[in-house]
């Protein structure tokens, strides 16, 4: 299969999830037409999920970490979307009933979130690709999605704590869901202090993987978080339970935050693969030595 | 805030966005130079083999 060939299907399916996720609201609110082609909300919402998570996966997994033009090409897509995003969040949509202009923040908070967890569950798969399979490429994507996944994991946290306290009163409370995210930003953070400080490559790369999967348990404890225990954070929402109007800077934003994540790790995976090429090349001298023999030899 | 509705906060807006785009931003800018250094070394230690 030519090289080119998977991103153009994670191209197609980026467009099939912009187009249901976004074009079909902005038509039904602004064109006042009808394009969601007889879908139903809910089934139009899956495919919009469902098809960027998988082009997302496809463009990751059919990078080879040598050109970074794709990346770039993501990053820059993902700004556009962002700042359609923005300009619908803070100047289109209306306040919120109870959370005034508060609830723009929303806007940015909930897609970081999603691509946060995003982040962290590609590095989970790749740690479990790379103990099954050892290819040095699943460990460079690893250190790339755990280092992203860490800064929107920060950023979450800063925005969590800008929105509580005009709304709760507080920068920070000891809220499950909010221990449960710090203990996730630290874990990870953790993992990636664990990569610093080891220098052999294979141990490096088994340690760091053992260590995301233990870690990544705490994903799924995240989401839950609010249903399983009295959480002041409000509950998982969805289309049924967010206005209409509040749909498009939502969208926009999550796309835009995916595109910039796929972007940001397809980068830092090729500086990770580029680090352990320089550490598992041979020395110069016994390099050159090698060179020689093989002339000889030749 | 009054009868249990949160007024003005543009501010937290502000800073809510400002930060999003400032963290994003300096990370991007460190990756492209990250990068350019790893090729560099790169380029370098296959020059001296």
């Amino acid at each position: 299969m030519p090289r080119r060939y998977p991103y153009t299907i994670a191209t197609a399916l980026f467009a099939i999830g912009i187009y249901f996720g976004l074009a079909v609201t902005v038509a039904d609110q602004y064109l006042h037409a009808d394009i969601s082609l007889g879908l139903p909300v809910a089934a139009r919402t899956l495919i919009s999920v469902f098809s960027g998570l998988i082009a997302a996966v496809i463009w990751l997994t059919a990078d080879d970490l040598k050109s970074s033009r794709r990346a770039h090409a993501l990053i820059l897509a993902g700004i556009v979307l962002m700042l359609i995003g923005t300009w619908f969040g803070l100047f289109v949509a209306p306040p919120e009933q109870f959370m005034g202009n508060v609830q723009r923040i929303m806007y940015v908070h909930v897609p970081t979130a999603w691509n946060g967890l995003l982040a962290l569950t590609v590095a989970f798969a790749c740690a479990i690709f790379y103990l099954f399979n050892g290819g040095w490429k699943w460990d460079a994507r690893m250190e790339a999605s755990i280092e992203v996944g860490v800064l929107l994991a920060f950023l979450l946290c800063c925005q969590g704590a800008i929105w509580a306290k005009p709304t709760w009163g507080v920068w920070w409370d000891w809220d499950p869901r909010l221990t449960t995210t710090a203990v996730l930003l630290f874990a990870f953070l953790g993992i990636l202090a664990l990569r610093k400080f080891v220098d052999d490559p294979v141990k490096r790369a088994v340690w760091s993987s053992v260590a995301t999967i233990i870690a990544y348990v705490d994903v799924p404890i995240v989401y839950f978080s609010v249903r399983w225990w009295n959480s002041l954070h409000q509950l998982q929402s969805n289309p049924n339970t967010v206005s209409k109007p509040f749909w498009i800077p939502l969208r926009a934003n999550a796309f835009g935050i995916l595109f910039v994540m796929v972007g940001f790790i397809m980068l830092r995976a090729r500086i990770a693969a580029l680090r352990l090429e320089t550490e598992m090349a041979p020395p110069p001298i016994l390099s050159n030595e090698i060179g020689e023999q093989l002339g000889e030899a030749v | 805030m009054s009868a249990g509705v949160v007024t003005g906060g543009w501010n937290f807006v502000i800073a809510a966005y400002s930060i999003t785009v400032a963290v994003l931003a300096i990370y991007g800018v460190t990756l492209i130079t990250r990068l350019r250094a790893e090729r560099l070394r790169a380029s370098e230690n296959g020059e001296s083999r």
